[in-house]
């Protein structure tokens, strides 16, 4: 082991190996996730791990409104309001050394979106927060109720390939594409394994096939993907791209595949 | 006042409000028109739909843009509000109404991942 700054392939393979490992299983504990309160309070718990449906929850995120506020010397508790369920207690720790925490307590009937983790203590459940934000744009609430279902819709996609799961496929196919594309389902098949939805796998194919250096652009996508909105595109290639399976080129708009071997 | 609060309201629109009479629910709408009384007033939905609203106090503010009604839904159709939430428009940026329409659909088309009731926790 001369010089530890060369790439010894053994190295650099086991931490990328033991990622691809996990992340074909199950979600990763690592992601935050949107969530309504009503999930939050029914999620079920085993040992130190949340569970909504399939999907594991830590780390959340959920826009509501602040029904009361309750200010003490180290924290703020509120009660947010998400009109999915019973007002969810958010508990932000306050850095009484650090000026620039913003201490101002928000006023009920505020909206806000908060990211923090789950906490259960003796049942009750409560949100742990270590952001709390006033929302600007009103259009947030609208974007986050779309966020939490197509989250948990992704992250609940079952393994098995998307032909023989009839009961989920059955509600996706509809939405995204007419059913005579049925047929190229069979080739998407082989790649759902790596946990993508059918949209994401039909972009992703049609971003590796493009032999173009400068990569597909999202108009291309658009008009060969007539059956998928803009708006599914973006987020599957968003999602494509926090996974690492393409990148963006010249700019925003042009992405490339990771993996081209064609 | 408070009971209402602590449940689940469904959010919905015109269309929907058939389906949830004697039920709690969240209608964000546009003001339209608000009665003399200050008692009622009309709320247009993201697709141009009106409902009417009515109040148990009269409204002591001028109410107008984008609101937030959580109330019961009458056998009338109409909306019995025990509270509303005036949605601010800050800095220009408008509540667009029939985007959150469309997130109204999908929501409701997956009620499996949007669940509006708090099921018992396992």
């Amino acid at each position: 082991m001369v010089g530890g700054y060369t790439q010894s392939p053994g190295g650099f393979a086991s931490p990328a190996m033991s990622q691809g490992g996990e992340k074909k299983g199950r979600t990763r504990a690592t992601q935050i996730i949107p969530c309504t309160v009503s999930q939050l309070m029914s999620a079920s718990q085993a040992e130190e791990a949340f569970r909504v449906g399939d999907v594991e929850v830590a780390q959340v995120t959920i826009v509501g409104v602040i029904r009361s506020t309750d200010k003490s010397m180290t924290n703020i508790q509120y009660k947010v309001d998400d009109m999915t369920g019973a007002p969810m207690d958010v508990k932000q720790w306050l850095d009484t050394e650090d000026p620039s925490v913003d201490s101002n307590v928000l006023s009920p009937g505020t909206y806000v979106k908060v990211s923090g983790n789950l906490r259960s203590f003796q049942n009750h459940r409560s949100v742990v927060a270590f952001s709390v934000r006033p929302l600007e744009d009103m259009n947030e609430i609208t974007s986050h109720m779309l966020e939490v279902v197509q989250a948990h819709m992704v992250l609940s996609k079952p393994q098995t390939t998307l032909g023989v799961t009839g009961g989920m496929s059955s509600k996706v196919v509809p939405i995204s594409k007419p059913g005579g594309m049925g047929g190229s389902y069979a080739g998407a098949n082989d790649m759902a394994n790596n946990g993508l939805s059918a949209n994401q796998n039909q972009v992703l194919s049609l971003i590796r096939s493009c032999p173009e250096p400068q990569g597909i652009s999202l108009q291309d996508l658009k008009q060969r993907l007539s059956g998928i909105s803009l708006v599914i595109i973006k987020q599957a290639v968003e999602f494509l791209s926090n996974e690492g399976h393409i990148f963006s080129t010249i700019d925003e708009d042009h992405y490339k595949s990771t993996d081209n071997d064609d | 006042m408070a009971a209402i609060l602590d449940v689940p309201k469904t959010r919905i629109n015109c269309s929907m409000l058939s389906q949830h009479i004697n039920k709690p629910v969240c209608f964000v709408g546009r003001v339209e028109k608000v009665h003399p009384t200050g008692k009622t007033f009309t709320l247009s939905d993201g697709e141009g739909k009106i409902a009417t609203v009515e109040l148990n106090d009269p409204l002591e503010e001028e109410m107008s843009g984008v609101v937030e009604v959580i109330g019961m839904v009458s056998n009338k159709g109409g909306i019995m509000a025990t509270t509303y939430n005036m949605l601010r428009e800050e800095k220009g940026i408008s509540r667009d109404l029939e985007l959150y329409n469309e997130a109204l659909k999908v929501v409701h088309d997956f009620p499996q991942h949007y669940p509006f009731e708090v099921a018992s926790s396992g």
